[in-house]
């Protein structure tokens, strides 16, 4: 998530953002992976469908496993939304 | 320090924050020499088989076009697996190998290096000599490989 995250960065995750509405485009949201258990994630979010999947990317494509390799999340995955970092 | 940055050091002590992940090919942690050993190898058998094809006696149209044909495939895989033991040798070198492991092996980047170079020598020549080199400097980045991780169980093998 270079060069908006840097490793060790710490961020304040609302995790009951999503509980009245959906992701939205753009959001920063930490998920828990499709695949790996007990490892949570931190993407970009660049669709959400109707029933509130998101597909989610990282920002640097060639470095970034993510929905282009395990597809759209469910909604119950997606733990919260990334609304500031500390400095 | 600031008051306010005191605070939120003292917050974070009391309350730490679970990590998360922005890459997914760290925590998978899935690296093998073997990989680039295989494709290697591949690439040595290629070499041989291209140096051992005999030209076909005679203007046989067949039989040369048969020739070809094998001596072609031959070549396209030798160029092909030399291709990927380089990309295997750079996904270890950049992806896996980390700075401490070139406190404990100064010569790290040059074995890497040279053994790509290796794998270039061996894409555009049919040499012998560089087939088996580029399998001795594999050999020795799986035991730099294995080293790094301590583990003393894998031993070196070939599958031909």
């Amino acid at each position: 998530m270079k060069p908006l995250l840097q490793p060790g960065d710490e961020l304040l995750v609302d995790v009951r953002a999503y509980r009245q509405s959906s992701p939205n485009v753009g959001d920063i949201v930490v998920l828990q992976h499709p695949q790996e258990p007990n490892l949570q994630i931190v993407k970009s979010v660049t669709a959400v469908t109707t029933a509130g999947d998101c597909f989610v990317q990282g920002n640097n494509p060639s470095a970034s496993t993510d929905s282009r390799t395990f597809g759209y999340v469910e909604e119950r995955l997606i733990l919260g939304q990334v609304v500031c970092r500390f400095f | 320090m600031t008051l306010s940055k005191l605070i939120a050091t003292q917050i974070k002590q009391w309350f730490p924050a679970p990590p998360v992940h922005a890459h997914c090919d760290g925590p998978c942690g899935v690296y093998d020499p073997a990989s680039a050993r295989i494709a290697a190898e591949a690439v040595l058998s290629m070499t041989k088989k291209i140096l051992d094809l005999q030209p076909p006696i005679g203007n046989d149209a067949q039989v040369m076009a048969a020739y070809q044909n094998t001596m072609s495939r031959y070549i396209q895989i030798k160029e092909e697996q030399a291709q990927i033991t380089k990309k295997e040798l750079l996904i270890l070198w950049t992806d896996y190998f980390k700075p401490v492991h070139l406190e404990q092996f100064p010569d790290l980047h040059d074995k890497f290096w040279k053994a790509a170079k290796l794998c270039s020598a061996c894409k555009v020549e049919v040499s012998l000599s560089h087939a088996n080199e580029l399998m001795a400097a594999i050999k020795e980045i799986q035991e730099i490989f294995w080293t790094t991780k301590n583990r003393t169980d894998v031993s070196w093998y070939t599958a031909s």
